[in-house]
């Protein structure tokens, strides 16, 4: 469906705005420029990505970004005679700054908080839990939502392969952390724990003897020793994760597919749109970042004899490549991309050629992701001929885009 | 090779005559493209190699346009394989080996509260599946002689591969004793081994993915796990000087579409000067083992096979 109006018309009035997609797609510069968009209109913004590679703070033209959220100075828009009316602030997530920051906040006494901060396996594993990541992400999201400091957040999803591994990561963690398997497998252990035993009794279920063959007794004492210190935080942990749950699938929150032309990439953003479905949730639009921009479209001499002619219309040399650009190549120590002395007719026939190709399989991707989603208001944005590292470049990428 | 290159004949050969590959880096930078035409160049070679692929989606076998292999392992090409590693599955094969009895195994493992405590515990799923793949790379023997001369793992995007390939040293800082301290034992010394182990990095010739290679090598050099080639993907060699493209510019209608393609192109190729020089700056390709590897980009209408043979020259050139 060819959109009808400006994607930040569509999400106007959701508290969240979630943007999901695949690695390398271009989520986080999205969701930076979606963000500063509804902030230059009005509203409180919080822009909340997962990504510690910096991805956020280099496109918002920062060094770094911390576990604090951060204001941007959003005057240098005025260059461009742009005045923000609303407030952008940016934050990026550190997983272990904000598992010990909910270690404190939920623990119901300080020694508990002490026992599980210093517990050897949380130390290792708290940070590369499966659904950890998703989980303080989500956590968080309901923490900044619920404090009403801002209208809407905006959420630069983790770059998962998988749709369900986001949604159903909170779950997973919730299972992991207060499970019944858990307590019988382990049963023996725990309440050695919970009677702070020193001597630790031999397993006495085959079942526990023979998983202790594997990972000898210290390992499962060990994650006794969590669970037992983790004892009587778990309703905090599943009420706020349940909280999460209800607001995303709520019409508070939208759901933005980001996906960049490629087939495997809009394979995935295809799969991630049946997931949501599956779990009751409406992709909002889907966005196409990196369109090749077809040079056809401009008109003019395409095949190498039409382009001589024009050349020589124009009073251009048809002249061999110069020595200077073999020069700029040794950098890439990349062989055989213009073969030496090549004519300039020959060059352009050829990166014509090449880009009207770009330009044709991203044509084609992006009609295939269309025609399986139609309901689906679809936002294309040109890939950028040079990196976002700005206020003013991130601008740049919804005037070229015109809807969003 | 371009002047001022050292040329380094033997790299390639020692570079595929490893035990394992593991390639990574960030998302969409083609890392299952690069692990599919390292599989073709070595098999070109005559070695028998096993592609392990660790993400929810086979890639590499659609690379090669054969159906996904699942758990068990499919031929992809003359002596190319690939295997899906799943959690539940390497558990399985891994607690068959280690409890020597899959009697006693399903008596405990395939008890529904015992797949439900595996399915939960902290990082099991890691150990199963790098030890299943470990195995495949030293241990997976056929009649006294290895049944692959190189595994290559197609490994997930930068944190959650660090996170895989760390698992033996935080099992190790847990555990001291049993056949599971054993086993990382043994599989974090074939990791740390230059000359059986090479973590190859791929980026693409733009800001986050070059920043993000960047802070990757320097994770894992700090993880002690030796570092191959960086395979910087999709590249433009510059083609045009400015004073061509401004003339072209200036040519009037009938070279639009020409000045645009130029424009389109030089864009790129500017970025791929700037960021491979980001790059050398940042010390890569400084130490021998570990070069910079540009591969240019690709044209071809459909990804397949042909693309791949392209990538495989381009990487065996290089190397």
């Amino acid at each position: 469906m060819s959109p009808s109006s400006p994607l930040r018309e569509l999400v106007q009035g959701r508290k969240v705005v979630a943007l999901v997609g695949s690695g390398g797609v271009g989520k986080t510069t999205s969701a930076a420029a979606l963000g500063l968009r509804l902030a230059v209109d009005g509203q409180k913004v919080l822009v909340l990505t997962i990504d510690p590679a910096r991805r956020l703070a280099n496109s918002l033209g920062l060094d770094a970004l911390g576990n604090k959220e951060t204001r941007i100075d959003l005057s240098p828009l005025r260059a461009r005679g742009i005045e923000a009316k609303g407030e952008l602030s940016a934050m990026m997530l550190d997983l272990k700054t904000a598992w010990d920051e909910l270690v404190r906040k939920d623990s119901r006494t300080p020694e508990q908080a002490e026992a599980i901060l210093k517990n050897r396996l949380y130390q290792t594993v708290s940070t590369v839990l499966a659904g950890s990541l998703e989980y303080m992400a989500m956590e968080q999201v309901q923490r900044i939502s619920a404090s009403g400091r801002y209208d809407v957040v905006v959420l630069d999803t983790p770059p998962t392969a998988n749709a369900l591994d986001f949604l159903g990561a909170p779950d997973r963690l919730m299972d992991m952390l207060d499970n019944d398997a858990m307590r019988f497998v382990l049963g023996p252990m725990l309440k050695a724990g919970k009677f702070g035993l020193k001597l630790f009794a031999l397993p006495s279920s085959i079942v526990l003897k023979t998983l202790a063959r594997f990972t000898g007794a210290d390992f499962l004492r060990d994650v006794a020793d969590f669970f037992v210190a983790f004892e009587g935080m778990y309703d905090g942990f599943k009420a706020r994760a349940a909280q999460v749950k209800a607001l995303l699938s709520s019409p508070q929150s939208a759901f933005v597919l980001v996906t960049s032309p490629s087939s495997l990439t809009i394979d995935e953003a295809l799969f991630f749109h049946r997931a949501l479905s599956d779990a009751r949730i409406a992709t909002a639009a889907v966005i196409v970042n990196r369109m090749q921009r077809d040079p056809r479209a401009q008109g003019g001499a395409e095949s190498q004899p039409a382009l001589i002619e024009a050349l020589g219309r124009a009073q251009i040399a048809d002249a061999p490549s110069d020595a200077s650009i073999a020069a700029q190549q040794s950098v890439l120590s990349a062989s055989g991309q213009a073969a030496a002395g090549e004519l300039l007719s020959a060059r352009l026939a050829r990166t014509l050629g090449e880009q009207a190709a770009l330009a044709d399989v991203d044509q084609r991707e992006v009609q295939r992701l269309a025609a399986q989603i139609p309901s689906v208001p679809l936002y294309v944005a040109p890939r950028m001929r040079r990196d976002i590292h700005d206020l003013l470049g991130l601008w740049q990428i919804h005037e070229s885009l015109g809807t969003l | 090779m371009s002047e001022g290159e050292t040329p380094q004949p033997s790299l390639h050969t020692d570079l595929l005559s490893r035990r394992l590959l593991v390639v990574t880096g960030k998302g969409g930078t083609g890392k299952s493209t690069i692990a599919a035409a390292l599989a073709l160049a070595a098999a070109q070679r005559g070695k028998k190699v096993l592609v392990c692929e660790v993400s929810a989606r086979e890639r590499v076998s659609e690379l090669f346009g054969k159906p996904p292999s699942g758990t068990q392992i499919g031929q992809l090409a003359k002596n190319i394989y690939s295997v899906h590693v799943q959690p539940a599955e390497a558990m399985r094969e891994y607690g068959i080996m280690t409890l020597r009895s899959e009697t006693l195994y399903n008596l405990v493992f395939e008890r529904k509260v015992v797949r439900y405590f595996l399915r939960a515990a902290p990082s099991l799923a890691e150990i199963v599946m790098l030890g299943k793949i470990a195995w495949h790379a030293e241990k997976d023997m056929d009649r006294g002689h290895r049944r692959w001369d190189l595994v290559i793992l197609d490994a997930p995007a930068t944190g959650h591969a660090l996170a895989l390939l760390t698992v033996p040293r935080v099992i190790l800082s847990l555990v001291s004793e049993g056949p599971l301290a054993t086993d990382m034992n043994w599989i974090e010394s074939l990791l740390q081994d230059p000359k059986r182990t090479q973590v190859l990095v791929t980026a693409l010739p733009e800001e986050m993915p070059v920043n993000e290679a960047i802070e990757l090598r320097a994770a894992l050099v700090k993880e002690k796990l030796p570092l191959g080639p960086l395979v910087l993907n999709s590249v433009f060699a510059p083609r045009f000087t400015d004073i061509e493209r401004t003339a072209v510019a200036r040519g009037g209608p009938m070279l639009a579409a020409a000045a645009d393609a130029a424009d389109g192109h030089e864009a790129r190729a500017q970025m791929s000067v700037q960021y491979a020089q980001v790059l050398r700056d940042a010390g890569v390709g400084r130490d021998p083992a570990s070069p910079l590897v540009p591969v240019s980009h690709v044209f071809e209408r459909q990804f397949g096979v042909a693309a791949l043979e392209q990538i495989a020259r381009s990487l065996s050139g290089a190397l």
